[in-house]
């Protein structure tokens, strides 16, 4: 299989450079607690985690693919209600529950993306929506099981795995910490992969990635499986610390939200999503504090954003370092960035 | 406002500070210990924006008003309230973000939550967690505090209970079917669990008090459905001689007036659930005389000089007469101000919560006497469950007729023990 | 289920009549909202996720000038005119930026769009329930058809609803301004380049469509309940009606809307459980079939 064409990003493609990063991260994330011991700072980056999850598996659809869904949330939403379902059972261990919520999602998103990914461009976001909207009315219609629009009460307990106390907020703040930088390299190898290269074609011609024998078909249902299960684990993390699942997760705001968390980022580098979540949830956090007006706050800074830099942020960057190397050095060849837009 | 303004701005600057100098975006700061604060901070969480807004705004109002009024009296031992209200834009997950940084970040030591439904179970686990004392001041789910396996030690409610409204709101309608013969009943209430489970619990009642009321059909409109031509033309085909409905607020206006379009009301009696919120009741038009309709607010309800106060001094700065969450945040307010009396001001959530339990408040809403906190389960017991019938013109809703309390817990009691709570 | 509710009601005169009146009531409105974004879509080929805001704008203009002039009339023109010139500014001063650009772009300036109205007509109007109320001309008792009952004002509305749409089909495909239109959504270049002003076309059409949102805004005013957010329903219905229909096909609104409209009004009667089901599944049947909806053009 030939790789597409190559997109360089600031994490080099060397899976011991992205391994080496990955655990300054880790380090990084796990040192703040210790600097900065408020409550609140952990509080708001466990909200980043499970946000930055959704937000990042969503761009392996979205800016990997080329398949703008509209209805990731559903995933985030399935993997909450697995996990605080089964927890409550009180018959299985925290991690068993992740591994079931994970794979019980993993099942729904192939079922749902073996009719999705079959349509094109914004048929295929409709198609999302829809079926996003069909399991949004499951969860509050189905009281018995899900509480309908009462979410899912009395709390979810969490039982101590291996010694750890997930009770502790510093544990469960480490444990999160772990999961979501595993969760980031796990997506970072998919997308350097050789599937990573052939989606990336499919991306920008699918024609030709058909020409060449691709199953287009079975590779987009591939990373849809894959994003959904990750998104998932964005929502077993959500669960796990507010202690509960709600319809609100699986509403179209929601998914709404994660497309925005993207386009304010940036997804044409890796790690733009994560840039755009940390944009928005900083927003997000202050405004709310300052004042009730926060919708036209953040609707106009997003109209800043998009009118003035006209991308998102860490493209903004990007391009930004990527026009200062190549007028340092001239006669180096550059990778002209592709701006694809998408026709509708 | 001016209080809450200024004190959230010190201390956000110095996390915007902070946040500049170490890179990271929220330190906040650690607590004043809370002796020697001169203000007593209270969080409130609620929603201030999108459909439902005037639930947060009006609650917001109220508990201003009790701030101001405890405060001009000299507070707490000297020390003043102070409100910190935050929007949680009616997310849940939102909603317990902002309680515990609330409580964490914001150093408030006290909780009166303002949201709706899902929104206060989430608050709730919250306080599971960080058990600062917490007032539920607008989830009517009977389920939040009588279910003993939800019960936090250190949480109440202080609002109305769905299933107190269930039997003053059957007893009614069984007597006026008696009266008038009225046998034939459709429902039309929002789909979802509230509007069903309410629906369901009137119907129980009434059937109890009234074996003779049959349900002949039931229309499901979604909530914040704009149009209700198709449930309302159903209504016409069935012709029942009465309904029952649990919509509320902007929904309710919308059907009142596309049903006046009809003129639906003309031979059919309509009891609802939630027609006597003021702002519904004066947002609507044409309100046709006779409706019948549970209490939710009323100045001249029960009949005493500072419940009218109460209402002139909301207005004063809400600019619209009180909503149903407006008696209900004024109230918890008043609980508070006397429990912190009771403890010398320390806001320790045990020492607050054991004195909350059976507390005895002569609140202006009380129907006999006092309001009570009930100790066994945390929800009031004592404030106006009468139902009432419209006018055209203000006070909009007159005749109230009450239910005894007796009565009333008599039931509920039954009811808890068919599932199982007690 | 209950079928034989629905074939009782489907052989009574009034019964049919009732329901066939609740259906055009419902979908009319509906169809209102709808061609104006199918039409912004046709030719700009811009998905105008800020449609639902436009609506509620229309209906707070709409309350707001009667509440000043008492006037119906007035109310209806300054919902419909404000709205459309509202929708012009908007797309000179920031829709025109974006064009041509990804459709998640044009997705984020709507939805900053829709926060900065909610926010703006909660600042203006407050958070409490506001209904315009009904002119006295129609305060009138429902005319009877064949034993069925239908209100005078829903009357007026269909009528309206219907002369907007047949305004809009005629205008389009019967005018010359309607040919250049055509024209204009399959090749602008080559309109460009006969010397007709593109850019005022675009601003034209996408203050068109903003009319018909503000009208039907203003439509409902007296009806329905106006609260800050009261688009999103309606849009998601719109978008419901738009992907059955086909994206850009007014034709395709029409009979989308109808369908929708009778799907609630005789759902109700027939299979009262199922409706939200029932437009669920004919959206994704129509999606699995074929995508570009009932009367869409297949993508290219």
């Amino acid at each position: 299989m030939r790789p597409g064409p190559l997109r360089s990003g600031l994490l080099p493609s060397g899976l011991l450079r992205d391994l080496a990063l990955a655990l300054a991260a880790l380090a990084v994330f796990l040192a703040v607690p210790v600097v900065f011991p408020q409550p609140a700072l952990r509080d708001f980056l466990i909200y980043f985690f499970a946000y930055g999850l959704l937000a990042m598996s969503l761009n392996l659809l979205v800016g990997l693919t080329g398949l703008v869904s509209f209805g990731h949330a559903a995933y985030f939403a399935s993997g909450a209600y697995v996990f605080g379902l089964l927890m409550q059972s009180g018959r299985v261990s925290i991690p068993v529950a992740t591994l079931a919520a994970v794979g019980g999602t993993a099942i729904l998103a192939l079922v749902i993306g073996a009719i999705c990914v079959r349509l094109k461009e914004i048929y295929f976001s409709f198609i999302t929506l829809a079926f996003q909207m069909f399991i949004h009315s499951i969860i509050v219609t189905w009281v018995g099981l899900t509480g309908g629009d009462q979410g899912l009460r009395g709390g979810i307990p969490r039982p101590p795995i291996l010694g750890l106390d997930l009770n502790d907020a510093r544990t469960l703040y480490g444990t999160c910490v772990v999961v979501f930088v595993v969760c980031i390299v796990a997506m970072r190898q998919v997308s350097q992969s050789p599937f990573g290269y052939t989606l990336r074609m499919i991306r920008d011609n699918p024609a030709r990635a058909n020409f060449l024998g691709v199953n287009v078909v079975l590779m987009k249902l591939g990373i849809f499986v894959f994003a959904g299960a990750m998104a998932s684990i964005g929502g077993v993390l959500l669960a796990l610390f507010v202690s509960g699942a709600y319809p609100e997760f699986a509403f179209w705001t929601t998914s709404g939200e994660a497309i925005f968390m993207i386009m304010l980022g940036g997804m044409k580098l890796f790690l733009g999503p994560l840039v755009g979540t940390l944009l928005l949830q900083t927003l997000n956090h202050f405004v709310t504090i300052y004042t009730e007006y926060h919708g036209l706050v953040l609707g106009s800074v997003i109209l800043l954003i998009v009118l003035g830099l006209r991308r998102g942020l860490a493209d903004y960057l990007y391009d930004w370092l990527q026009d200062r190397r190549a007028r340092r050095a001239p006669s180096a060849p550059v990778p002209e960035p592709v701006v694809k837009s998408r026709p509708v | 406002m001016g209080t809450k303004r200024t004190g959230a701005r010190a201390v956000s600057r110095r996390q915007v500070l902070g946040g500049l100098a170490a890179g990271a975006a929220i330190t906040g700061f650690p607590h004043i210990a809370g002796a020697q604060a001169k203000a007593i901070r209270v969080g409130m969480p609620t929603i201030l924006s999108g459909r439902v807004a005037i639930l947060g705004t009006s609650g917001r109002a109220a508990v201003q008003l009790a701030f101001r009024q405890i405060n001009e009296a000299g507070g707490i031992g000297g020390r003043t309230l102070e409100l910190v209200d935050r929007d949680s834009k009616g997310r849940p997950d939102e909603a317990a973000k902002v309680t515990r940084d609330l409580i964490n970040n914001d150093g408030c030591e006290i909780i009166i939550d303002g949201e709706a439904s899902s929104g206060a179970f989430a608050v709730h686990e919250v306080i599971r967690d960080l058990p600062v004392l917490c007032l539920h001041t607008c989830s009517e789910t009977s389920s939040l505090s009588a279910d003993p396996k939800l019960h936090v030690k250190t949480a109440f409610r202080c609002a109305r209970q769905g299933i107190h409204d269930a039997v003053a709101g059957g007893t009614y309608a069984a007597r006026i079917a008696k009266e008038k013969g009225l046998k034939r009943w459709m429902t039309c209430s929002p789909d979802y669990a509230y509007g069903r489970d309410n629906t369901a619990e009137f119907l129980e009642f009434a059937k109890i008090f009234e074996p003779s009321v049959e349900v002949v059909d039931q229309v499901w409109p979604k909530l914040f459905a704009p149009d209700y031509t198709e449930s309302i033309t159903k209504i016409l085909q069935v012709k029942p001689q009465a309904i029952y409905s649990a919509l509320w607020g902007g929904d309710l206006v919308a059907f009142i007036e596309q049903s006046n379009l009809y003129r639906l009301f003309a031979n059919i009696g309509f009891f609802s659930g939630g027609l006597g919120d003021p702002p519904v009741l004066t947002a609507i038009k044409q309100l046709p005389p006779g409706l019948n309709t549970a209490y939710r607010y009323n100045r001249n309800y029960p009949a005493k000089p500072a419940n009218a106060a109460f209402a002139d001094g909301f207005a004063g700065i809400a600019k619209h007469e009180p909503t149903n969450w407006a008696w209900q945040c004024y109230t918890a307010c008043l609980f508070i101000a006397e429990a912190l009396k009771r403890t010398n001001g320390s806001t320790e959530g045990a020492r607050l919560a054991a004195e909350l339990k059976g507390m005895k408040l002569a609140a202006p809403f009380a129907v006999d006497d006092a309001i009570t906190m009930r100790d066994t389960d945390h929800t009031i017991i004592g404030y106006p469950v009468a139902w009432g019938r419209t006018v055209p013109k203000a006070p909009y809703v007159e005749d109230f007729s009450g239910v005894d309390w007796a009565k009333i817990v008599e039931l509920e009691t039954q009811w808890k023990k068919g599932k199982g709570y007690a | 289920m209950n079928l034989e509710a629905l074939a009782a009601c489907l052989s009574s005169a009034s019964c049919a009549v009732t329901q066939v009146s609740t259906a055009l009531i419902v979908g009319m409105l509906l169809f209102l909202v709808t061609s104006g974004l199918s039409l912004i879509f046709g030719v700009l080929g811009i998905v105008n996720f800020a449609h639902g805001a436009f609506y509620m704008l229309g209906a707070y203009l709409a309350f707001t000038a009667y509440a000043l002039s008492g006037s119906f009339l007035l109310a209806m023109a300054a919902g419909a005119l404000g709205v459309a010139v509202f929708g012009v500014l908007f797309e000179r001063l920031i829709m025109s930026r974006v064009y041509g650009r990804d459709i998640l772009m044009q997705l984020l300036v709507c939805y900053a769009m829709i926060l900065i109205l909610d926010d703006g007509v909660k600042l203006l109007y407050g958070g409490e329930y506001r209904m315009m109320g009904m002119p006295d001309a129609f305060a009138l008792p429902p005319v009877e058809i064949a034993g069925g009952f239908v209100p005078g004002y829903y009357l007026f509305m269909v009528g309206v609803a219907l002369a907007a749409g047949l305004a809009l089909w005629l205008g389009i495909n019967r005018t010359r301004l309607g040919k250049i239109i055509r024209a204009l959504a399959i090749n602008p270049q080559m309109v460009g380049a006969l010397g007709i002003n593109t850019t005022l076309l675009y601003a034209g059409v996408f203050g068109l469509g903003s009319l018909l949102a503000g009208m039907a805004g203003a439509l409902a005013a007296p009806i329905r309940t106006l609260t800050p957010g009261m688009g999103v329903s309606i849009l998601i219905e719109s978008f419901i009606v738009t992907v059955i229909g086909g994206m850009g096909s007014i034709a395709g609104a029409f009979i989308a809307a109808l369908l929708i409209g009778f799907t609630r009004a005789f759902g109700a009667i027939g299979f009262p459980l199922f409706v939200d089901g029932m437009m669920f599944a004919i959206m994704a049947l129509v999606l699995i079939v074929k995508p570009s909806g009932l009367l869409g053009r297949e993508a290219a």
